[in-house]
């Protein structure tokens, strides 16, 4: 019975004081911040209501050796600095739990540390809004984490951020690569949104997520809309109406946009047969079935200029400048062509008008119209002059000057005596050309016209006469009334003598 | 993208232009290695579906590994102490030693119908991509040497395999998934020795 009584009483003494050798630890992890160095915690078990002291111990290659730190990694860990950490090496850790009433371990493999880095989140996360048109979007900034070494190449982040709307449980994910910044563009008007960053190093373990930063994006003024609303709204009311006259005012339009351009219209001249006929009908339409002479030899082309003056020295008297009044010159463009004044023996050619056509430039625009128009030449009459106003269709040329003017009537042929033709009856309509009148005095002043140049047509000194009398009055008066009067054509074909 | 026509418009022989188109060297194999290691890792996960290993399970596995005669740096201070041409050296042994085993590898998974083809044509991408990341490495190699930047003591590297005849034979002790497990770090290791050589030849160039 004493026996029993002792038994019971170290019963009794256990069951008050329970304690025991500790339980070996549990759940074994590591953690590489920066793949560097690296860290490892265990989870103690039961401690058997004593004090229990844990030490790590590891093999690496060959020889086993202690933790070098307990303390920095937290309770129940161990962490290896720099010159302990080794990669692609294996580490075999073994936690001993001791108490007083024994001890308990567990083995736990390691068997390349680089599986074990897991990075700090990223830090500095910035997100800006760009509320410009046409969409808004966030500008979302961060940096590396601070620890990890990224200027000698041993370590390589990539990124993964996430946006979702404050409302929403979605988040929309986004793989970066290894830039640290992203535009965001899923993003609408009055919403508001959370963004969160992480990253891996070298394809390991993901970081936890960085903090969340909340961005606004400021609402849309609805007053904008309707104001544009309107804007178009009203813009398309003149537009529409517009449309409409458009539409139906067709023909008005096109009249008042695009009005009728008069056809060309040549006398005697067939536009069709232009068209489709030779050359040679072309000319002949244009010409109207005229044989020109053989053309002959310039005999002199001299260009001198004229000198016109305004002065009453070139005049002719008064007197006579009212007697004919009705002495017009009627001079046409054809005048070049066609018109052969000759006060000389020196035989000029019809043809040789042709030519002085040809330069124009030698004409004074302000005496002849400058159209080349080939009209027949007629037998035509000097006409003292008045002022005519030529028009157009017949390029009569518009002299303004004088009371008296001299105007180049058609010529209708040209010899070597005669002068000037003029016929009446090619006096074209609308003209003011008054009856041609044949006589025509001669003015006085001969000797200074004389001295202008060789090219001036002036009268003879009344040595020769013209073999057609009234023709040679006619060219004398023509002559004299044109040197009289300074007008001269500087057609170099005149000749003098 | 911008260096890679940067380094095409430098057709004269001058230095700096050499050294950027020895970056670019760099960045495309530092790219290819750590393709591989992607690939090795997959390869790796998929394995352990099939096998299913314990976490905690003692074995050594790293003594199963063939190249673990080959001393290999173990981390930043260390890849950073070696010279240049040692840490070439360790790069080049580390491609030549897994060009038969991985060659042998894919053979044996194009037999075996249990694996998918998925995995399949990764193993071949594995194999090839070793061999080509040797000559890549090879031509880098070339380059510094021509650039004087490491010496030419290196030569007998041109036949590497002279250097592994005696542990030809090791590889076949390897099962599959330990083969797999060890190129998976040999291949973590030389995408890390290739960076930290990059940076150290060529610094200023992203790094």
């Amino acid at each position: 019975e004493v026996q029993f009584f002792h038994q019971s009483k170290w019963l009794v003494l256990l069951c008050i004081h329970s304690t025991s050798a500790p339980e070996s630890p549990r759940q074994f992890d590591c953690r590489s911040r920066e793949k560097e160095t690296f860290s490892c915690w265990w989870e103690p078990g039961s401690d058997g209501g004593l004090p229990t002291e844990y030490r790590l111990f590891y093999e690496i290659e060959k020889g086993v050796r202690e933790c070098p730190d307990y303390v920095s990694a937290g309770e129940n860990s161990c962490f290896f600095d720099k010159r302990h950490t080794s990669f692609w090496a294996e580490y075999i850790m073994m936690v001993v739990a001791t108490n007083a009433l024994g001890n308990a371990s567990a083995q736990f493999q390691i068997p390349d540390v680089m599986n074990y880095v897991k990075p700090d989140p990223p830090v500095n996360v910035t997100v800006v809004v760009n509320s410009s048109a046409p969409s808004p979007f966030l500008e979302i900034r961060w940096k590396s984490p601070p620890n990890v070494d990224v200027r000698t190449g041993w370590v390589t982040p990539k990124y993964e951020l996430r946006v979702k709307q404050n409302d929403s449980k979605e988040w929309k994910t986004v793989d970066i690569g290894a830039q640290t910044f992203f535009n965001f563009h899923n993003v609408e008007h009055g919403l508001l949104y959370m963004v969160q960053v992480r990253c891996n190093l070298d394809y390991g373990k993901w970081s936890e997520w960085s903090n969340t930063i909340f961005a606004k994006i400021p609402k849309h003024h609805q007053l904008e809309k309707y104001f544009w609303i309107f804007v178009f709204v009203f813009s398309l009311i003149p537009l529409l109406t517009a449309m409409y006259i458009l539409v139906l005012k067709r023909k008005v339009v096109k009249q008042c946009l695009l009005p009728p351009v008069p056809g060309p219209k040549i006398k005697g001249v067939d536009v069709h047969l232009l068209k489709s006929g030779q050359s040679e009908d072309v000319v002949n339409a244009l010409t109207g079935n005229q044989n020109f002479p053989p053309m002959a030899a310039w005999t002199e082309q001299v260009e001198d200029f004229l000198l016109v003056s305004d002065s009453d020295e070139w005049l002719l008297t008064d007197t006579f400048a009212s007697e004919e009044k009705k002495d017009i010159f009627i001079i046409p463009a054809s005048l070049h062509l066609g018109l052969e004044i000759q006060c000389g023996d020196s035989t000029v050619d019809l043809n040789t008008w042709e030519k002085t056509d040809d330069s124009k430039e030698e004409t004074k625009s302000n005496f002849l119209n400058t159209e080349p128009i080939n009209l027949p030449i007629e037998k035509q009459e000097c006409l003292s002059g008045e002022e005519v106003s030529i028009q157009p269709n017949t390029s009569y040329v518009d002299i303004q000057q004088r009371p008296t003017l001299t105007d180049y009537s058609r010529v209708k042929e040209v010899n070597g005596d005669t002068i000037l033709i003029l016929n009446e009856e090619e006096i074209p309509h609308g003209s003011d050309a008054v009856k041609v009148k044949r006589e025509v005095s001669v003015p006085d002043d001969y000797s200074r016209v004389k001295e202008v140049n060789s090219d001036v047509v002036f009268l003879e000194k009344g040595d020769s006469k013209p073999i057609m009398p009234h023709d040679s009055e006619l060219s004398k008066g023509f002559c004299s009334k044109m040197i009289a009067n300074g007008y001269v054509d500087s057609v170099p074909s005149f000749s003098v003598k | 993208m911008s260096s890679m026509r940067a380094a095409s418009s430098c057709t004269n022989g001058q230095t700096g232009c050499h050294f950027l188109s020895l970056a670019n060297l760099f960045d495309r194999v530092i790219q290819h290695s750590a393709r591989m290691h992607g690939i090795s890792n997959d390869l790796h996960s998929e394995f352990e579906l099939y096998f299913l290993p314990s976490k905690n399970q003692i074995g050594r596995v790293s003594r199963n590994c063939h190249t673990s005669t080959i001393l290999t740096p173990n981390g930043k201070e260390n890849a950073q102490r070696i010279a240049r041409e040692e840490l070439t050296e360790v790069i080049l042994k580390l491609l030549v030693a897994w060009r038969e085993p991985l060659w042998h590898f894919h053979q044996n998974m194009a037999q075996h119908h249990e694996f998918n083809n998925f995995s399949s044509n990764k193993s071949l991408e594995m194999s090839d991509m070793v061999h080509e990341l040797r000559r890549g490495v090879q031509k880098v190699v070339e380059k510094m040497q021509m650039l004087g930047v490491i010496s030419s003591s290196l030569g007998n590297l041109a036949s590497p395999e002279a250097l592994l005849a005696s542990d030809r034979a090791e590889w076949r002790l390897m099962n599959d998934y330990d083969l797999l497990y060890c190129f998976r770090r040999d291949s973590n290791k030389i995408q890390n020795y290739l960076k930290i050589l990059k940076c150290r030849i060529v610094p200023e160039h992203r790094c």
